[in-house]
Order: structure tokens, then C-alpha cells, then sequence
């Protein structure tokens, strides 16, 4: 297979308009179906992926994209249906058996070693790697490896010392290096920088210049707008459609998608004009160090009034999590202060918070917010165990949390059958969903809401926003940290710009302008300089 | 609270608390061992250590292998390596449980024994180194001391420099006696002879012993002995050509040079005795010493004693034999205080239970 | 080939069934064993179960056991209420143990004062003893697995101290004893006292109370997830500090049961591996404080199965391998019974 590279990269050139006639494609799924215990995870699903093409997989959560690509990478195997490699029936008893005919999947979740170099996570499962092996050899190869693909790496720096970025190349060479000729990747942006995606996007065309095909997994339309070739949508387990991406366009995959039109709105205008603005709550100076010594936010003031979307950008990473923490009285600040409605915060934790009237959706909701083993009820009564009906004085009341569950679930339109099940046993959406509308139910003075549309669909996105607008309309205020510059723009009323831990400035509604907030999310200046 | 009872008082409290709880005592004794079918006969024996300790248990267990050819329709049961704990109530509980008729202990429980017979008074309890005496529970012991008092003036002959090393377990009665009456009969050939003791905490911890042992020659003894169910310590003296007397068995074999002579155990007459009465409904519960030449005595003495001193520890013994006690006042304690006074002698139940040091002893109490 | 798949939450009936296989197993292998031990199976059945549930003796001794186990069983359970590890529950159960003596050797009190009083003492001993570990782990956050384990070192060693040295018996010359204590639990029947039915409401009430408590809320969100219960606004630190104090106490009142209920003496073999077999009965309960109950009378069952197999001579260790075998057996059922067979529907 690496042969098939090596050649393919030294006829390096343009990509042809269109493949040759009869060139076959490298992998046909036919026909495939995946059961699980009373769900359809796939059926009949057939597509053509062709050397020197992205092909990328669009579908909501739950569509049956990640399915589909277990079955692909050997992970599972199909109840029905065949896998054709350069048109040979296959089946891949093991993620070895793919990985042996040259199918590679960079995961959303990297699987490098953190404590390793880059240059012996390359060499982790290169089966050519020999017993004994000086550092040197290994940094040699990867360095050659390197090369030869074009991506850029530090091989004797330490895994955990790269950026999200990096460690993504590093596992798209690894990827490479182990001779993938098809290299799927799931949400391979999500958590880069714009620069980054750039050139991610370039290594990407490279490969597929050298006549490699690429599946890619996103959600993002723009994205497979401008890189993909080829779009395939799933919906329910089945293909709603495929098309060449210059011949389609972004509304037809949204209908296809979630099966109608759906226009994410770009303002959601207030249902009566803004009134008396006080300011709920304020930062004045406020610095913050991590654990591991690191200033992650440099000194910053900014005041967030009732009855406004305060939007935060970012690239995931820049402080953020932190900031949002800080406004929740889950972290206290190295410097500076915390007003809460006037009311200096020191010395105050996330109870007295919440009694204020402040509520947060964090980033890490499962791990943050709600404990996976407990049950929906345990987590429900979470932010409100201590008062009427759920707490007494000293007491703990079974039923009433079980009511006021009920009503939490029907707010949230979460259905579980039995609310003593475990939190784990919701899906991401459900769970998303709960801990939205119990923190939308606490928060009298403002929500705090962290990527609040991470792990939802486009309909539950769309609700969720409406719900945010409602917030603000009834006179409190929202923090909304996100990645998404439409979803901030059309929501915030003015966006604070974070980048490296410090306010690079804060833009009011006016002054929304994509360029220039990208800009800013990148280190420039609004200038547009360097 | 009852700290300054005494053994006797304790006694007597204990088969008053019997009475009241309505337990008759002696009418109703007769009717309770009552003759009894061999076939029909169940005896638990619960033990100390494992039976291949090569002491003690052993020792035991060889008298109720023997057991068998005597009575080879009895039934018998028994558990070795007995934790000194609550455990060892369930286990003499579940004895009477699976329908033992009698149970005997081979080393000292005390109350765990106690209780169980108390709650199965039905069942006779004996107990080897015990102290009670109630309506089901007796105890039986040997008269060790005499045997010891025989080695001791070999040993006192043999010691160039009159120092003799014990290596004891637990400084209990049965430990003080043994250690006493070596060194008095040490010091009826050699006034002069002393005793240094080491506690090892164990009765089997060969390491221990041979270290202890090691530790006593270093300190200027040429006779170790000591109450061991190992040879740890005969192997020592024999490697650093100094004498060596033990405890139990004929240990010559690991020490053939240094091998001195034994406190030789045989408990087969006994249980036979025992065991006979049972059957015969004639067996009641009381405490019975087994005495010098039933039941203890001292070894064949080892090849390279010489013949005088054999005869000279011999003719003691015989003296012994005919009815004389060397346990005779005055008898001072390690601290020079006259305990038994002159003309008076120890009873065995006295020696049972020393619990004080002989002057010249010293690191044992 | 693999058509199996893990479930995120598995139904109860899976783990009972589970379990209850895994019980089978158990009995499987420990029947291979006395047949190459050439042991006559049927017989050591019967007298087992003869010897264990057909006798008064037997009976006593299962409530006999159960009572310590109950005790120790509940302390490390409200630990692991609060995702902590207390192996020291030995430690505290000697701690409590001692204590309730000191006031039964000691106290010049009538019984219906020294009682309450030696109750007292040994939940404040039991909670003393694991006080340093708590407040090690909840404010410096040193593994509390670690400091507990090496407490019962020092309890243990304290302990034969007392009964070799100052508080040993003189009077009938028992080893490694103290004196036979005249304060005593009254009894129910024969030898079992009230520390058994004591133990059982005992139980029931920390179940009752964790469920109906804010308390027994909070401690299992800081059990659960330390995260999510400090951003609810809980306090970790003095919940989890409670909690293994408290599991301190539970087993220090576990041990005065022992000692003034079963043994009398202060004793240098009284813990008997009774905290560690907490450990055991507390991961066989689960969630659940009753299961501790059933758990606990496992546990009594195979500890009396052991008696009964010694007379046969089956060595003491015996019981440890069991008890070894069947968690570790449970252990296999309960990660087995997440994983069910994908139906392919055609």
C-alpha cells in the first residue's frame, strides 16, 4: 500500500475535472445494515467512495454516521450487505484486518499516548518497528515520514505539550504512515483554530491530489461546502441522498438532512424593546491561574446587563471554560473581583451562585454537571435538592424529587421511561437537553451556557436558541460561550472575543462582522494585521 | 473488678454460676457420661498447631492414631492449627453439633472452651494445660517438671561455665516450671549455674529459634534448652559444638553431637484410659496430672553424655520415682526472696501454676 | 463473530441472575476441589447444611457472624457511599473493641449505665482511629486506601500490647487476653446478645437515612461525581471527612459488639479479618444498604462452612480462597451481565 503513495505522491499535480471512465472505486459499501437491540442503525446503505475524492458523510446525531464507519474500520461487523475493496467481497474481523487494506480513522478523540514523543507515537503499531531502537532511529523516520506527506511535527516533543492541532496531525501521519489510502476522519475541525483548518484543509487536498480518497464526517455544511467533492446524507440509518457538492447546495442538504427545511434564523429579534439594563453581573481585574501554574486568563473586566445575549468566541481552548467557571463561582479567580446583581462574590462557591440566581450549562456537561451514575432523578434535583419541595431542614424527599423530575423532563422534552435509570443511559442530546432546561429553571438573574449546542441536532439547536432568546426576553441575561460565529452573531447582542486568555475586545451588534471576529479569534487584530 | 480473685476462688464462683443455672452436679453426673457403645462414640480433638509439627501435636495425635487399634469401631474427629480466638468456639460448638460425645483439647482455651462446655453439658470436655474443673470439664497435664529436673543436672555436669540458655515462647506457668526446675536441678550438682531465657513469642518459628539460640551461645551459654516443637535451636548448638536438651520428641537426628536428652511426651496410655472410662460410663470431669514414667519422661540419654552423668541425673530420677519431690524449700525467687520456705514442698498444682522466676533465672518474667 | 454489545445501565434482574450463576459456579468449582480432595461430596453437603441450618449451634454461630460483618459491612458500604475506600474498618473494629473494653475492665458501672457508655466510647474510638485518614484524604487528598490499611497495623499491634502487657489477664492465665469481662450485651437466645438485632436496625436505618437525608443526597454526589457535587454547591470536603468518620464509628460499634457481646475479652486474634470481609459484604451489596443483609449472611454461611470443613480437614485458608473465588466470580457476572447478544432481525 505505502508503494501505492509513494507513487501516487511523485505524480503530484492538479486534480483531474473529473476521474477517468471505468476507474473503480476503492471501497463500495452495498447494501449494508447494522442492528442493535431494537434500533436500525443502518439499512441499505450503498455508496462509492473513489480514489482522489473527499467524500463527505453529512448527518445528524443519531443518523447512523459513526455506525456506518465502525463498520467500515472493522469495529463492527454488517448484518447484511458487502464490503467491496478495489472490487474483492471483504469482511474485517478487527480494526487491524482495515488497517492491514489500507482504511485509517483519525477519531475525534485522538488516541495517541500523551506521555510518549511524537516520534514513538508514530512508531506505535508500525509493524516494522524493530525491538530495539534508539531515539534517534525514531525521530529519523518520523521526520522522513513526515516529509513525505507533506504535514510538519516536532518528533521529540511530547504529545502533551502540542496543541489540539498538532497532536491532529500527528494522528493523520500516523494515520498515513501505517499506508491508509482511505482516511476517515470524524469532526476534524472541531476543535482547531481558523488557521489550523486551513491548513488542514490543504494537507487534505494533498492527499487526495495523490489519489487517496478521504471520507469526512461533519456537521458543518460550510465546511463540506468548501472541501468536499462529493456529500452523502444519512438520516435514520438510511442514504436520503448523494450528490456532487457543485451540484447541490446547503439548503437541499439541510431538508435532506432532517428530512424538512429548517433555516437556522440569523437574528432573533426581541418580542418587546429592552428595558432598564442593570448590570447582574461584572468582572473588574479578574485573573486566573490552573492548576498546573498556567495564567489562562489574562486580567479582564467586562459587565454583562440583564436582558442581553452576551456572546463569548473562541477557539476552543483560549480560556473560555475558564471564564465561564469563574462567572459561575466554580472557580475562584486569581485576581480581581466578581459582582453578582452589586454583590461582591469573594469567598463564595457555586452555591451561594446559584442562590443568587446564576445558572451554568458547562462545556463538560456529563462530568461537570450531572453525575453519570445516578439516576435522571438524582440528577434533575441537582441545583435544587436544598429547597421546597425537594430539601427540607434536614431532609431529602424521595417523591417530591420525583415529581419535580417529571416536570423537568416534560419542560425539556426528554422522555425516560423510568427516572431511576442512570444518567449514563441517556443519549448526549437527552442529557444536553436536561441540564439545559434544570439551569434555564434557576437562573432568575442569567444563564452562563457553554457550547450549548454541542451534541444536539439541528432541531433541538434551533429550539435551544429560540430558548435562549426567550431568557433574554423575559428580562435576564445569557452568557453564550461558542465556537460557532453564526450561532454567536445571530443570538448576541455583543461578543467578547477571547483569544490566548485575554479580551481581545468586545464587539457590539453593530459592529458583527465575520472577518473581522475570525480575525480576532486568531490573535489579529480587528486591523485585520498580522 | 475480680483481679484479686484467685484460681481457686474463680473456680468455685464459676461451678456456683453452674448450680444456679440449674446444671445438677453430681446426681445428675452419673446419668450424663452413661455407658456408651463403641460404634456409638464420637471424640473431637482440637488442636494447637498442624499434626506434623513435630512436637507437641504431633505427639498428640500419635497417642489417637494409637487410639484406633484399641477402639476401632470409635469415631473421631479432629482440627488442627486452632486459632487462640472466638474461632475456636465454633469450632469445639460445632463438635458437639456433628454429635461428638467428648471433646478434647489438646492445649489451652480457656474460655472458649469453657463456654461451649458450659452450653453442652452433655458432652465431657477435657482439656490438656487447663485449670478448670466443672460438671462436663476436666483438665489433664504432665508433670514435665520432674523429666526437666533430671536434664537439668546433666546439663549443669556438661556446662563447662554453669550457664545454661532457654529459649521459651510465651513466659506462661507451664514455661516458668519447665525453665525453674532445669535450673534447680542444675544447681543441686552446680550452686553456682545460672539461666538467661529468650521469649520467642512462638512455639514453632524454627528461624526464631535458631537465632535465639545463637544469640544465648553468644552470650556465653554451652547448654541450650528450651520448650520448642522445632529442632531450630539443636541444629545451632550442634554447628557451635555446645549441648542442647529439648522439648517433646527424640530430636537426635538434627544434632546428633550436641543432643542431650528430651522432655519425652506419651499421651496413648492416657487416652486409652480415658476413652475406656467413657465407654464404661465411669469417666468423670477432673483434673489429672500424668507423672514422671506415665506420661513424661526424659529421652534416652544422647550417645556422647558420659556414662557417669547419665547415672548421676538417673539416680535422681529413681528417687523421683520412689516418691521424692526436689521441688523442697527453701526455694528463693530472682529476686532473693525466700518463696517456698524451708521443710515446705510445692505441690504439683503449685508448680502448675508458677508464675515467678527461680533465683539465677533472669529474662523470663 | 462479535455480535455483542456492552449496555450502559443494566437491568437489576441481569445482575441477580448474574450473580446467582456466579454462586453456581462457585459451588461447581468448590465441589471439584472436595472430589479431588477425595472428599465424599454428599456427605460434606449434608453435614454443611446440617451442621449450619439444622442445629441451634449453627444457627447461633451465623448470627454470631453476622453481626461483626454487619457492622463492618455497613462502615466500608457508607464509605463507598461517598467513593471512598475504607480497608481500615479492621483497625476501627479493634479501636472500637478496645475502648468498649477499657469500660467493661475498668468502669466501676452498674450495666445500664456501662453499656450506653461503652457504645459511646467505641463509636468515638472507631471514629477516632479513622479521623486522620479522613481528614487526610478530604482537605490534602492522601489516598485514604493507604493511611486506613496502615492504621490497622498500629491497632492491631496496640491491641496485643494491652493483652501481653498492662491490661493482660492474670488471673486464669489466658493468652494474649485481657481479663474476662463481667459487663456483658444481654442476650436474645442462649449466646447470641443484641448486638445482632442492634446491627440489623442499624442497617436498615443508614439505608432509610441515606435515602431520606439531604445528607445521604449530597454524599452520593461527592461519591458519584466530586465535579458535578461541588458546581451543585456542596461542600466535598467535610462530606467526605463525615462520611469516613462515620464509617469509623460503624465499625468501632461493630467491634464493642464483639467484644462484650461475643468474646468477653479483649483479644489479640478478636478482629478475626472481619474489616476486610466488610470490604467483602459492602462490593456484594451494591448500591443497596439492605442488600447488606443477604450479603452479610453469605458471608456468615461460608465463614460456618469453613468451620465445618476444618473437622474434615480442609484447611482455615479455605475460607479465604471461597470467599476469593466468589468475588471475583461476582466480579466477572456483573461486567457479564452489561453485555447482551445483538438479535439479528431479518
Amino acid at each position: 500500500m505505502s508503494e501505492y503513495l509513494h507513487d501516487a505522491n511523485a505524480v503530484q499535480g492538479a486534480r483531474p475535472e473529473s476521474l477517468p471512465a471505468g476507474t473503480p472505486p476503492l471501497l463500495s459499501l452495498s447494501g449494508i445494515a447494522k442492528y442493535f437491540p431494537g434500533v436500525i442503525a443502518n439499512k441499505d446503505v450503498s455508496i462509492d467512495f473513489y480514489p482522489g475524492e473527499i467524500h463527505a458523510l453529512l448527518g445528524e446525531n443519531g443518523a447512523g454516521k459513526s455506525t456506518l464507519m465502525n463498520v467500515v474500520t472493522g469495529l463492527y461487523q454488517a448484518d447484511e450487505g458487502e464490503l467491496i475493496l478495489d472490487g474483492y467481497g471483504v469482511t474485517f474481523d478487527g480494526p487491524e484486518a482495515a488497517i492491514r487494506a489500507g482504511i485509517g480513522m483519525v477519531h475525534q478523540h485522538f488516541k495517541l499516548v500523551s506521555r510518549f514523543t511524537v516520534a514513538e507515537n508514530l512508531a506505535l503499531g508500525w509493524s516494522e518497528t524493530r525491538r530495539w531502537l534508539s531515539a534517534a532511529a525514531l525521530a529519523e523516520r518520523a521526520q522522513a515520514e513526515a516529509k513525505r506527506f507533506g504535514l510538519d511535527i516536532r518528533p521529540d516533543a511530547p504529545i502533551d505539550s502540542l496543541t489540539s492541532g498538532e497532536q491532529q496531525r500527528v494522528e493523520i501521519l500516523r494515520v498515513l504512515s501505517r499506508g491508509a489510502r482511505l482516511l476517515i476522519l470524524d469532526e476534524p475541525t472541531a476543535v482547531l483554530s481558523p488557521l489550523e483548518v486551513g491548513e488542514l484543509y490543504a494537507a487534505l487536498r494533498r492527499f487526495r491530489d495523490g489519489g487517496g480518497a478521504v471520507i469526512l464526517i461533519s456537521h458543518k455544511l460550510d465546511e463540506i461546502m468548501a472541501l468536499a467533492d462529493k456529500v452523502t446524507v444519512l438520516r435514520h440509518g438510511r442514504v436520503a441522498g448523494s450528490h456532487r457538492v457543485d451540484k447541490t447546495d446547503p439548503a437541499t442538504l439541510v431538508t435532506e438532512m432532517i428530512g424538512r427545511p429548517v433555516e437556522q434564523k440569523t437574528a432573533y429579534p426581541r418580542s418587546a424593546p429592552r428595558g432598564r439594563a442593570d448590570v447582574v453581573l461584572a468582572l473588574e481585574d479578574v485573573s486566573f491561574r490552573d492548576s498546573a501554574g498556567r495564567l489562562r486568563l489574562h486580567p479582564l473586566s467586562l459587565d454583562v446587563r440583564a436582558g442581553e445575549i452576551f456572546g463569548i468566541a473562541g477557539v476552543t481552548g483560549n480560556g473560555q471554560s475558564e471564564l465561564a467557571d469563574i462567572l459561575a463561582g466554580l472557580s475562584i479567580p486569581l485576581s480581581g473581583k466578581v459582582h453578582v446583581a452589586g454583590t461582591a462574590m469573594q469567598g463564595r462557591g457555586p452555591g451561594e451562585f446559584r442562590k443568587a440566581g446564576i445558572g451554568y450549562v458547562p462545556e463538560d456537561r456529563l462530568h461537570k454537571a450531572l453525575a453519570p451514575a445516578l439516576g435522571v432523578t438524582e440528577n434533575a434535583v441537582m441545583r435544587v435538592f436544598r429547597t421546597h419541595p425537594v430539601g427540607g431542614r434536614m431532609a431529602y424527599h424521595a417523591a417530591a424529587a420525583r415529581d419535580f423530575t417529571r416536570s423537568l423532563l416534560d419542560q425539556a422534552r426528554v422522555t425516560v421511561a423510568d427516572p431511576s435509570t442512570p444518567m449514563r443511559g441517556l443519549s448526549g442530546g437527552n442529557q444536553q437537553r436536561l441540564v439545559l432546561a434544570r439551569e434555564r429553571m434557576i437562573s432568575h438573574l442569567a444563564l452562563i451556557a457553554s457550547y450549548p449546542s454541542r451534541g444536539l441536532d439541528i432541531g433541538a439547536i434551533s429550539l435551544m436558541r429560540e430558548a435562549l432568546a426567550e431568557i433574554r426576553d423575559e428580562g435576564r441575561a445569557v452568557v453564550l460561550v461558542s465556537e460557532d460565529l453564526d450561532e454567536l452573531m445571530a443570538l448576541s447582542d455583543r461578543i467578547a472575543v477571547l483569544c490566548a486568555g485575554r479580551l481581545m475586545t468586545i464587539v457590539d451588534r453593530s459592529g458583527f462582522d465575520r472577518a473581522t471576529l475570525g480575525a480576532l479569534m486568531s490573535g489579529r487584530d480587528a486591523g485585520g494585521g498580522a | 473488678m475480680s483481679l484479686s480473685f484467685s484460681k481457686g476462688l474463680t473456680r468455685r464462683r464459676l461451678l456456683a454460676a453452674a448450680g444456679c443455672a440449674g446444671l445438677p452436679l453430681r446426681a445428675g453426673a452419673a446419668t450424663r457420661f452413661a455407658p456408651i457403645a463403641e460404634e456409638d462414640l464420637l471424640v473431637g480433638f482440637g488442636h494447637t498447631s498442624p499434626v506434623n509439627d513435630g512436637g507437641w501435636t504431633q505427639m498428640h495425635d500419635k497417642a489417637i492414631r494409637a487410639l484406633k487399634d484399641h477402639f476401632p469401631r470409635m469415631r473421631s474427629l479432629y482440627v488442627e492449627s486452632i486459632p487462640y480466638s472466638a474461632d475456636a468456639t465454633r469450632i469445639f460448638r460445632q463438635f458437639v453439633a456433628e454429635g461428638a460425645q467428648m471433646v478434647i483439647s489438646t492445649s489451652d482455651y480457656g474460655d472458649f472452651i469453657k463456654d461451649v462446655a458450659n452450653q453442652a453439658p452433655d458432652v465431657g470436655f477435657l482439656e490438656c494445660d487447663g485449670n478448670n474443673v466443672t460438671g462436663n470439664l476436666g483438665w489433664y497435664y504432665i508433670t514435665h517438671w520432674y523429666a526437666s529436673y533430671v536434664i537439668g543436672i546433666a546439663a549443669a555436669r556438661l556446662s563447662r561455665n554453669g550457664r545454661l540458655g532457654y529459649i521459651a515462647s510465651f513466659p506462661t506457668t507451664s514455661v516458668i516450671a519447665s525453665a525453674n526446675a532445669t535450673l534447680l536441678g542444675a544447681r543441686s550438682v552446680n550452686p553456682e549455674a545460672t539461666m538467661r531465657v529468650i521469649s520467642i513469642n512462638s512455639w514453632f518459628d524454627p528461624q526464631a529459634a535458631a537465632s535465639a539460640g545463637a544469640a544465648l551461645i553468644d552470650s556465653g551459654c554451652d547448654f541450650l534448652c528450651g520448650i520448642m516443637d522445632d529442632p531450630g535451636y539443636l541444629r545451632v548448638a550442634q554447628e557451635r559444638g555446645v549441648w542442647a536438651a529439648m522439648w517433646n520428641t527424640d530430636m537426635r537426628q538434627f544434632g546428633p553431637d550436641a543432643y542431650v536428652s528430651s522432655v519425652m511426651l506419651d499421651f496413648v496410655a492416657y487416652y486409652r484410659q480415658t476413652i475406656e472410662a467413657r465407654i464404661a460410663g465411669r469417666w468423670r470431669p477432673a483434673g489429672t496430672f500424668l507423672t514422671l514414667g506415665h506420661g513424661v519422661d526424659r529421652d534416652a540419654w544422647g550417645a556422647r553424655v558420659p556414662l557417669a552423668i547419665q547415672r548421676e541425673a538417673d539416680a535422681a530420677r529413681d528417687r523421683m520415682l520412689a516418691g521424692w519431690s526436689p521441688f523442697t524449700g527453701p526455694i528463693k525467687d530472682s529476686k532473693g526472696q525466700v518463696r517456698v520456705p524451708a521443710g515446705q514442698t510445692m505441690t504439683d498444682m503449685e508448680i502448675f501454676h508458677w508464675n515467678w522466676q527461680v533465683e539465677g533465672v533472669s529474662g523470663l518474667v | 463473530m462479535s455480535r455483542r454489545t456492552r449496555l450502559a445501565v443494566v437491568p437489576a434482574r441481569r445482575i441477580m441472575i448474574g450473580r446467582a450463576l456466579a454462586l453456581c459456579a462457585v459451588a461447581v468449582v468448590l465441589a471439584i476441589v472436595l472430589v479431588l480432595l477425595g472428599l465424599p461430596l454428599g456427605m460434606v453437603c449434608g453435614l454443611v447444611l446440617k451442621s449450619t441450618f439444622g442445629t441451634v449451634f449453627g444457627l447461633e454461630n451465623l448470627a454470631l457472624y453476622m453481626t461483626p460483618l454487619l457492622m463492618t459491612g455497613a462502615a466500608v458500604w457508607l464509605a463507598l457511599r461517598a467513593g471512598l475506600w475504607n480497608i481500615g474498618a479492621e483497625g476501627q473494629f479493634l479501636a472500637g473493641a478496645t475502648a468498649a473494653a477499657a469500660v467493661g475492665l475498668f468502669a466501676p458501672l452498674p450495666a445500664p449505665v456501662a453499656l450506653p457508655v461503652a457504645m459511646l466510647a467505641s463509636l468515638v474510638a472507631g471514629g477516632a482511629w479513622s479521623a486522620v485518614p479522613a481528614a487526610g484524604r478530604a482537605w490534602l487528598g492522601v489516598s485514604e486506601i493507604i493511611t486506613t490499611l496502615l492504621l490497622n497495623f498500629i491497632a492491631t499491634y496496640l491491641v496485643y500490647y494491652l493483652v501481653t502487657g498492662p491490661w493482660a489477664d492474670h488471673v486464669t492465665d489466658a493468652q494474649v487476653s485481657s481479663q474476662r469481662m463481667m459487663l456483658a450485651l444481654p442476650s436474645v437466645y442462649s449466646v447470641v446478645h443484641w448486638g445482632g438485632p442492634v446491627a440489623l436496625a442499624l442497617v436498615v436505618a443508614l439505608g432509610a437515612l441515606l435515602k431520606r437525608s439531604r445528607f445521604g443526597y449530597e454524599l452520593s454526589l461527592c461519591g458519584s461525581n466530586p465535579d458535578s457535587a461541588r458546581y451543585a454547591g456542596i461542600r466535598v470536603a467535610p462530606r467526605l471527612f463525615t462520611a469516613l468518620v462515620a464509617s469509623g464509628a460503624l465499625a468501632g460499634l461493630g467491634g464493642m459488639m464483639e467484644v462484650l457481646g461475643t468474646v468477653h475479652r479483649l483479644q489479640g486474634g478478636l478482629a478475626h479479618g472481619y474489616g476486610y470481609l466488610g470490604i467483602v459484604v459492602a462490593l456484594l451489596a451494591r448500591q443497596s444498604a439492605y442488600a447488606l443483609i443477604p450479603a452479610a449472611f453469605l458471608m456468615a454461611v461460608i465463614l460456618n462452612t469453613g468451620i465445618v470443613l476444618q473437622t474434615l480437614q480442609v484447611s482455615a485458608s479455605s475460607v479465604l480462597a471461597i470467599t476469593g473465588l466468589l468475588v471475583f466470580a461476582v466480579a466477572v457476572s456483573d461486567e457479564l451481565a452489561a453485555y447482551v447478544r445483538l438479535e439479528t432481525k431479518s
